[in-house]
């Protein structure tokens, strides 16, 4: 930067009112101002959904899930040695056998399938937290049922339901053989990923082995880290000294590609609304261009007094940008502001069984907002440079001569 | 010699029409000259200044400026307008958004001058040009003799060599125009600045030490 150019730059700083908020650079503020805000809004609303469907992914599923490969179920004396080596790695949290089945549960003729879980020890498990009515332990007789299975089945806190098992090694001439077992619902579910919320009932371990008919043993062991993003690195390790006699599959076999979907469809929605600043950069290059007619007497000066023409572009250019990067700046608040609105309305939820979850959140990543202002900025400075392309063709004596 | 102009041609086209503007021009210009070029209007007096200022090219003929041939498409022209010449026009053609002493500040830091010695260098001129008083005004708050002044003091900043003044009071009243007759007069003077200045008021060419008119688009002298 020479000397002329940081005397403007101090000059524009210095003097914003009479260089920086003019009528002619008020809708270029405006307009990039409100893509800006529209982008970054995406953005931050996108990470939030992203953030908390991975959260609640982790938080309701296990992160190393190890079941058996030749039979259905895992007997004790495995169950043990295989907690003996899940326990022996740091940074397991926790790690539980259970029983985790598939069946139907019933209520006045309403039926609707469940997903059954037992825990060897209630203590162990992570699910207490989610627990948004009623209490967390539970006896023999008592469950725990997901918020939107009891509410589709019109049932609440000291409610009875119906869970029903069709035995396939019982069929007769009149069908299925099912087993049933009526328990008294203690708690309600609620963690906030829809397919959970809406099959998920926990009962005791010792009904659970009467209602599947299987006396001993566990289907698989759900193991808890204190960093979930390890899982698949514990996940071979553990597979590997159980010498793959067990499937053991880290959480991410899963759920990977949900999550890759949504990061891909968060930089969809970045290309799409950037479309929107480049629109407002049409409004920059309107903007840019009546500033150089308007300047065109200075320009000339400048020329005459031995500026070069890329040294006059320069001070046209820090002008406009300083008016365009306050723009951008004022447009990450509004995104902001915006995110926050959208997160507090109480009008528009989210689909549970479209989106998975139903909250709209948002979540601030420096990233993002990096990301914004670059991609802000250099388009915007790519239609700034546009217009002041003129200023290389402009011929002094046609200027000095029109004025005369 | 600062300036010596050889057989400057040059043309325009109008439509289908090439009009001759200038058919072998020549001025030599030494230290402490006061030269006044006059003429009839369109006669091609303001295409000599400017291209005598490396604003416009001549289609052919030679120009040197302080010893050196130069091309004013060349980058060099840049450098030399801004180091070795000032110019004055008609309309003072000032900044409307900087202040007088901003306004002078600029030949200096397009120069490469630091703003402190630039803004000193401003203010001793415009003090010397009967303007220490109007040193921070905008140019709209400032009457049309002292822009017109504020304009001369910018064309001095860098100590030019030659200052090219087009029509420099065609555009003042009477009493404006001769306080900066009055003003060149005396910087032509006191500090034997050279100056070429373009009118087309006989009169006031007068007051030059050297005349030329230019008429079919050649120049001689007068007297």
């Amino acid at each position: 930067m020479n000397q002329l150019e940081a005397f403007f730059l101090k000059h524009y700083i210095k003097t914003p009112k009479r260089n920086l908020f003019r009528f002619s650079f008020v809708f270029m503020v405006l307009g990039i101002a409100l893509s800006v805000a529209i982008l970054s809004a995406g953005l931050n609303l996108f990470q939030g959904y992203e953030s908390n469907l991975k959260r609640l992914l982790l938080d309701s599923f296990a992160h190393i899930n190890i079941s058996s490969i030749y039979r259905d179920y895992i007997d004790e004396n495995s169950s043990d040695d295989i907690l003996d080596i899940v326990f022996e790695k740091d940074g397991v949290r926790s790690a539980v056998p259970l029983l985790q089945h598939q069946l139907m549960a019933q209520v006045d003729g309403k039926v609707r399938a469940a997903n059954l879980m037992a825990f060897k020890e209630n203590d162990n498990t992570y699910y207490h937290e989610y627990i948004s009515q009623g209490k967390n332990e539970i006896t023999f007789g008592e469950i725990i049922v997901g918020h939107y299975l009891a509410e589709e089945l019109g049932l609440g806190l000291g409610d009875e339901i119906t869970l029903m098992y069709p035995r396939l090694d019982q069929i007769s001439a009149f069908g299925l053989h099912s087993v049933t077992g009526n328990f008294k619902i203690v708690g309600i579910y609620r963690c906030g990923y829809y397919e959970n919320d809406r099959s998920l009932v926990i009962c005791d371990i010792d009904e659970a082995r009467d209602l599947l008919n299987l006396p001993t043993g566990y289907t698989r062991i759900h193991v808890k880290l204190d960093k979930p993003d390890n899982a698949a690195y514990y996940g071979a390790e553990i597979a590997s000294e159980l010498n793959n006699r067990f499937s053991v599959i880290p959480w991410n076999y899963y759920a990977e590609s949900l999550l890759r979907l949504v990061k891909m469809e968060k930089w969809l929605i970045y290309i799409v609304f950037s479309f929107l600043v480049l629109i407002a950069g049409i409004n920059v290059i309107s903007a840019v261009g009546t500033i150089i007619l308007d300047k065109t007497d200075e320009i000339a000066i400048l020329h005459t007094l031995g500026a070069k023409p890329k040294s006059i572009k320069k001070l046209f250019a820090y002008r406009v940008g300083i008016a365009a990067v306050i723009a951008v700046i004022i447009g990450q608040i509004f995104g902001l502001i915006l995110s926050w609105l959208v997160e507090k309305q109480g009008i528009y939820k989210l689909k549970g069984e479209v989106y998975f979850i139903e909250t709209l959140t948002f979540e601030l990543s420096y990233m993002n907002l990096g990301i914004v202002f670059i991609t802000a900025t250099i388009l915007i400075f790519i239609c700034i440079m546009i217009p002041l392309r003129q200023i290389q063709k402009m011929q002094v004596m046609d200027i000095v001569r029109r004025n005369y | 010699m600062i300036l010596s102009a050889r057989d400057i041609f040059k043309s325009y086209k109008d439509s289908d029409q090439v009009i001759e503007v200038l058919k072998g021009a020549s001025l030599e210009v030494s230290s402490g000259d006061l030269i006044c070029i006059t003429g009839k209007s369109g006669c091609g007096k303001s295409t000599l200044l400017y291209i005598l200022g490396l604003l416009d090219a001549p289609d052919k003929g030679e120009l040197e400026i302080a010893g050196k041939m130069i091309d004013s498409r060349s980058n060099l022209a840049h450098e030399f307008r801004n180091r070795d010449l000032g110019f004055v026009f008609q309309f003072h053609y000032l900044i409307e958004d900087l202040t007088a002493t901003d306004n002078v500040m600029l030949p200096q830091l397009i120069l490469g001058k630091s703003e402190g010695a630039a803004r000193k260098r401003a203010q001793e001129l415009l003090d010397y040009l009967g303007l220490s008083h109007r040193l921070d005004r905008y140019p709209n708050q400032l009457s049309g003799g002292e822009q017109q002044r504020v304009s001369l003091a910018r064309a001095l900043a860098n100590d030019p060599k030659l200052v090219l003044a087009d029509e420099p009071t065609g555009n003042l009243d009477p009493a404006h125009s001769s306080e900066v007759w009055k003003m060149i007069r005396d910087l032509n003077k006191e500090l034997d600045q050279s100056f070429v200045i373009v009118t087309h008021d006989h009169e006031a060419a007068m007051q030059a030490n050297k005349v030329y008119e230019l008429s079919e688009g050649v120049l001689r002298q007068d007297g």
